[in-house]
């Protein structure tokens, strides 16, 4: 039988697994990928909250929501990284330092 | 229900009228050559629709605050008057932007397509009233920020520029959706009011998890309006960015984020006294140290565009300290502020831009000598700087004294003798640029090219406010008095 604490430990490794990716891979389409795992931690949250506790749709709308911006989120992050990787031909984290002092 | 329905609509059509833009203009984009008169045309369209949008927006100031769409916004005079700043704002970038040699040429109406869609964003973050509409508000405010930073498409900076800002927005939002899916778990809603009513009753670990949430949810406003350990993005962006759009996000995002703070200071953290202590004191740090690093990073800039980057960093952690008194004085601090910020800021932005396309950089030494090629010009950056430092008897002084008015009689001395300190870095940084600009020795009698007669009178129409705010502030004043926030 799965508890509310299961998913909420679930979703919070996905948290510390999401954060992790960003901060330790340099490839920036794991970036990308970390931002993803971090999303889907707080809808998974939300929609364990809208069942187990507070019982409204609530978090279920809000999940619905998550996923699309998510989408969005990602599209325009790619159309980034595309244009990144022809100006630069990498998409290495540790080329994009032009912008410092 | 129906006819409720489009009796609320009728509160929205600031709103609605972005919304048509956005789509007509894409439209009209999609019809237009690459001929540079249509895309005036276009321009103008744009901006005559955005004057409509403000003057339904000034008729909605005096409306009495209402909650539409099933409690989801708030329209009440605060949230319409940041509206207001933020709808001037976006109009002046966009005629920015058609003269700025920055933006490409057949870019020009997807800048005002984005900047529309962008204030659209803000306008939907300035009056969230439950934490879906905050959250949709942010996200496509930043979305489509990310797009405008790397709008230089064939520059490998301006394209680092909207890297960073995807990778870092996209953490910062999905910490706060985190903080914001525990929030929802504990208070058992995502309605502002219904979230407050239990605020009281918590206690033990419950109370403990909803602080780590609050703080948790403070990141992705807080990178919104880069305070300090979120504020790394901020002169990356800016400086790759094309200068139309660092004006842009000089002012529209900041605004929008810190009415969003304002809001949710002022409704969460009045009832519960242990979340009240603590979020306070969070926000004394956070102003403190976002001051600091804004301006003592600031004096060794050798880009201007970067020097407004790190000075505006400042200018938010000064209005961050209207918020911790949570009183009517500090909305109307933080208002007022707002207003003048946004006046200097867009000067600021416009002579940099034009000397910027004439040289192509944007170092000090492009500012050597303006006074000897365009004595209006170089007098009006120097009072716009002046003013920006808070000096006497520009707008600037107003703002910042009203600040500290509101800081002195709460008693919070220390935090006020940390930004009087910080205002004597920022006069040193700023009159040096001045001191550039009347001292500097002009590279010969080369005009400026970016200067022409419809231009100068642009800066002029702006400085007008920033001068005779500093004198004739009281009906502003009272205008921003009686925006204060509505909150039930």
């Amino acid at each position: 039988m799965m508890s509310l604490a299961s998913y909420l430990i679930i979703s919070l490794i996905l948290f510390v697994v999401g954060l992790m990716v960003m901060i330790s891979r340099k490839n920036i389409v794991a970036i990308l990928l970390g931002i993803e795992l971090i999303l889907n931690a707080a809808a998974l949250n939300f929609v364990a909250y809208s069942r187990y506790v507070t019982n409204n749709l609530d978090g279920h709308i809000f999940s619905l929501f998550i996923i699309v911006i998510a989408a969005a989120e990602a599209a325009v992050g790619l159309a980034i990284v595309i244009r990144f990787f022809q100006i630069k031909e990498t998409i290495h984290v540790d080329e994009a330092t032009q912008l410092r002092n | 229900m129906i006819q409720q329905l489009f009796g609320f609509l009728s509160y929205y059509i600031p709103e609605i009228i972005c919304v048509v833009l956005m789509t007509t203009l894409l439209v009209a984009e999609s019809a237009v050559k690459d001929e540079h008169a249509s895309r005036g045309k276009i321009i103008g369209y744009a901006l005559g629709m955005l004057a409509l949008c403000l003057f339904f927006l000034i008729q909605n100031m005096s409306e009495a605050p209402i909650y539409i769409f099933h409690n989801a916004i708030t329209i009440d005079p605060f949230s319409t008057l940041i509206k207001i700043i933020m709808v001037l704002g976006t109009m002046g970038t966009i005629f920015l932007s058609y003269s700025s040699k920055d933006i490409y040429s057949n870019l020009k109406s997807e800048f005002a397509i984005m900047a529309v869609g962008v204030l659209t964003g803000g306008m939907l973050l300035a009056s969230a009233n439950n934490m879906l509409t905050l959250y949709l508000g942010i996200e496509t405010l930043s979305i489509l920020s990310y797009v405008m930073s790397s709008f230089k498409r064939d520059e490998s900076t301006s394209t680092e520029a909207g890297l960073k800002y995807v990778l870092y927005g996209g953490l910062s939002a999905g910490v706060a959706l985190y903080g914001i899916s525990h929030l929802y778990g504990i208070l058992g809603s995502i309605q502002f009011v219904e979230m407050v009513a239990k605020l009281p009753g918590l206690e033990g670990t419950n109370l403990v998890l909803v602080m780590i949430s609050f703080i948790l949810f403070f990141v992705g406003l807080g990178y919104k309006i880069s305070v300090f350990p979120f504020h790394m993005w901020t002169p990356d962006v800016y400086q790759g960015a094309p200068i139309p759009v660092t004006a842009f996000f000089a002012i529209i995002p900041k605004m929008a984020g810190l009415a969003a703070l304002v809001r949710v200071s002022f409704i969460f953290f009045t009832s519960n006294a242990a979340l009240n202590v603590s979020w306070v004191g969070l926000m004394l740090v956070i102003s403190a140290m976002t001051m600091t690093v804004g301006n003592v990073t600031a004096i060794g800039q050798t880009s201007v565009k970067r020097l407004l980057a790190f000075s505006s960093i400042g200018h938010v952690g000064l209005m961050i300290l209207g918020i911790v008194t949570l009183n009517d004085e500090g909305v109307r601090a933080i208002l007022f502020y707002g207003i003048v910020y946004m006046f200097m800021t867009l000067i600021a932005f416009y002579i940099t831009s034009h000397l910027s396309d004439m040289y192509g950089t944007d170092s000090y030494d492009v500012f050597k000598g303006l006074i000897y090629k365009h004595p209006t010009m170089a007098i009006i950056m120097a009072a716009v700087l002046f003013s920006l430092a808070g000096m006497p008897p520009f707008s600037g002084f107003v703002a910042k004294f009203n600040i500290f008015a509101v800081i002195i009689e709460k008693k919070l001395y220390g935090i006020a003798i940390v930004a009087a300190i910080n205002s004597v870095i920022a006069l040193y940084y700023y009159v040096k640029l001045a001191k550039t600009i009347i001292l500097g020795q002009a590279d010969g009698e080369v005009k400026v090219a970016g200067f022409t007669p419809a231009n100068q009178a642009v800066i002029i129409a702006l400085f007008i406010p920033v001068l005779f705010l500093g004198i004739f502030w009281e009906k502003v004043m009272t205008i921003s008095g009686n925006a204060v926030l509505f909150i039930k």
